[in-house]
């Protein structure tokens, strides 16, 4: 009797779970992405170095915002995107359809998990960041329901850190095994727009002495960016612009070091780099600084924006750098020290 | 519930009046010391002759003149005022409500200041300290009324203990609005933070002369406070039998409260301890008068936030402390010190 009784049980589990996965199916037969998924098994060497395995090519994505614009340019549409910020005003997002996309999450921290396992994803797409051992919106201090997106699909992402150009390469990869067509997309235009913006951008600033200092100016103190925590000024670094390497970054918080405004003048930089997405609200606080203007290059006006952290895509690179070119192209080299 | 009683009025110490002076001068003579080191002293290195010569000869071209005068004077005066009004409007509080617990943060007072500063970020939109402390301002002196109308109703109008629950009730539903204007907005909470944690730097000569005014009509207004707060002392049937109206003593008490911690709180941010501590440590030198605790805490407070403000400067290499983070590290310990090693006073 008792058997039998589990032998009821164990059959109506089976039942249900074949219903559950015929309804996977369903929503499967209906990718929501453009590109034509590859036949066969699929793999994908995540940023932490895991080594995803799936039977078929994953079609039904969920994807942080910044990722979904890259997977984008490449004809991949997910099914759904979180973001950081709201959609409206998500730099990553500007000027693309959005239609029949989810939303998901609209606040650094916050998913919808509930809504996103209607969505019946097979895949997950969110950077890497090496040194939290985490991808985005699954971090330290999200909202522990946040973190459960984890747990409907396998998680994979390019890693932050070193250059932009390998989140641009790494979802250019990950496309390119999703089936997109990566030589005649969107992308691939882009990405022939950023070599000739890089190109650009070298011979303007080698063919100055330009000193660059990233700084984001508070009421309190002025933070002086520390380009090994930023990987575009890493970059810039590498393609001949001279940045500033702080000398007394924070113990606990090594992305900056925290100047009081009294030794704003620690560094002399022929140019200030300010955040593009804070601009002129953070030049408005500094300028309400006496000492602002002891720091010559904010005194002479060179004071330009800064593409800060939130690059993903070669369009949006090609765009910020050509935009930087153009404002480093008329400054005075002589400036700093 | 009827009047409290009379608390039993310990045979006043007495403390020659020579002495009491002595001390206050003594004080004063630290104060003004105190007050030079604020200005020759931070992340800066500024040599004494140049900080001198800044004054002398200021030259609108050379950091460290600019930092002495255009950055170390502005801070130094909000830091002697704010400290004062802080000091003093804490032993007014303390006095007012016979709590030896009270100060700005739990009579709501802070609260509305917070909520002036949100609703202004996030339902106006408005940015820049300069704006922003105004709205704090009138935010805590709405809250302050507030906290008068809430504990006034009902019989025996606004006694001390329905003043305190008002006090605590005001506070938490004035948060919950802030928090619930905050929430999910990332902008809004890096704008408060400036202000929240509570300090001296970035507020230069237009806040200055802006908030000045306020908080010197506060700190004078406050110095006369003393009679009305030793009658006060006695309980209330004492108090009326020496003549004093308690419902007009109560609204001009709170009204000096309003404007000291109102301008105190909107230029500085929320500052803690300084007018919880300071009317202690002045009650522990003078006794249980408020004519000689009200003049003690005018010096002692701003010796206790400068003090601290100058350390946090000095601390953190070229960066800085902020006074609020430096006040939280030293003062709770000391105030630890202070109520296991002396009594506190009766109130």
């Amino acid at each position: 009797m008792r058997n039998r009784l589990a032998l009821v049980a164990a059959t109506s589990l089976a039942l249900a779970l074949a219903a559950c996965s015929s309804d996977v199916k369903d929503g499967g037969d209906d990718p929501a992405s453009g590109a034509a998924a590859p036949e066969g098994p699929w793999s994908f060497t995540d940023g932490s170095g895991e080594v995803v395995e799936l039977d078929d090519a994953p079609t039904r994505i969920i994807a942080h915002s910044a990722e979904a614009a890259a997977l984008m340019s490449y004809g991949i549409k997910p099914v759904g995107i979180y973001g950081d910020e709201s959609v409206a005003t998500d730099p990553n997002l500007q000027g693309l359809d959005l239609t029949g996309i989810e939303i998901l999450g609209e606040e650094w921290g916050v998913i919808d998990v509930k809504l996103a396992s209607t969505l019946s994803p097979d895949l997950i797409v969110a950077d890497w960041w090496p040194a939290e051992k985490a991808h985005s919106g699954m971090e330290e201090g999200v909202k522990a329901e946040s973190k459960k997106i984890a747990d409907l699909a396998p998680v994979v992402g390019a890693t932050q850190g070193g250059s932009i150009l390998n989140l641009a390469e790494g979802y250019e990869e990950l496309a390119r095994s999703l089936g997109a067509d990566v030589e005649n997309s969107q992308g691939a235009e882009d990405k022939a727009a950023f070599e000739k913006a890089r190109e650009e951008f070298s011979e303007v600033v080698e063919g100055k002495d330009l000193t660059a200092l990233a700084v984001s100016p508070a009421t309190d103190l002025l933070y002086a960016a520390n380009p090994e925590y930023a990987p575009e000024l890493l970059d810039f670094e590498k393609w001949g612009l001279d940045v500033v390497e702080p000398d007394a970054p924070d113990a606990g918080f090594p992305y900056w070091e925290n100047l009081s405004w009294e030794n704003a003048d620690k560094y002399q930089p022929d140019v200030l780099l300010l955040d593009s997405r804070t601009f002129d609200e953070a030049l408005k606080t500094a300028k309400s600084q006496p000492t602002w203007n002891s720091i010559r290059a904010a005194k002479a006006g060179q004071v330009v924006e800064w593409p800060a952290f939130w690059l993903h895509t070669y369009g949006h690179y090609a765009t910020a750098l050509g935009k930087l070119t153009a404002d480093l192209s008329d400054l005075d080299d002589t400036i700093g020290d | 519930m009827t009047a409290a009683p009379a608390a039993p009025v310990a045979p006043p110490r007495a403390r020659p009046t020579t002495r009491l002076v002595a001390g206050l001068i003594a004080l004063g003579l630290l104060l003004i010391a105190l007050t030079f080191a604020s200005v020759a002293l931070g992340a800066r290195d500024i040599g004494l002759r140049d900080v001198a010569d800044a004054f002398v000869h200021f030259n609108s071209g050379a950091t460290d003149d600019t930092v002495a005068v255009q950055v170390r004077v502005p801070r130094t005066l909000l830091g002697l005022l704010v400290g004062a009004a802080l000091g003093l409007s804490g032993a007014i509080l303390q006095g007012l409500t016979r709590n030896p617990l009270a100060d700005p943060g739990i009579m709501g007072i802070n609260a509305g200041a917070t909520l002036g500063v949100v609703a202004a970020i996030t339902l106006l939109g408005l940015s820049g300290i300069g704006l922003l402390i105004w709205f704090g301002f009138a935010g805590a002196v709405v809250a302050t009324v507030l906290v008068y109308a809430v504990g006034s109703l009902g019989r025996d109008g606004a006694t001390p203990v329905k003043m305190a629950l008002a006090g605590a009730c005001v506070t938490a539903g004035l948060l919950a609005i802030s928090t619930g204007l905050l929430l999910g907005d990332i902008d809004a909470i890096n704008q408060l933070r400036f202000w929240q944690v509570g300090s001296l730097a970035g507020r230069y000569a237009p806040i200055v002369e802006g908030i000045a005014p306020f908080l010197a009509v506060g700190i004078l207004g406050g110095l006369l406070c003393g009679r009305p707060l030793n009658a006060l002392a006695l309980g209330e049937d004492a108090a009326r039998g020496l003549g004093l109206s308690i419902g007009k003593a109560r609204v001009g008490l709170l009204a000096v409260v309003a404007v000291l911690c109102g301008a105190a709180c909107a230029a500085c941010g929320p500052i803690v301890f300084v007018g919880l501590v300071v009317p202690h440590v002045a009650r522990f030198i003078c006794g249980p008068d408020y004519r000689w605790i009200l003049p003690y805490t005018v010096v002692l407070g701003p010796l206790m936030l400068l003090g601290s403000d100058v350390l946090g400067r000095l601390l953190d290499g070229s960066g800085e402390l902020q006074v609020g983070v430096v006040l939280g590290i030293i003062g709770a310990p000391f105030f630890i010190l202070l109520v296991r090693f002396s009594k506190l006073t009766e109130l």
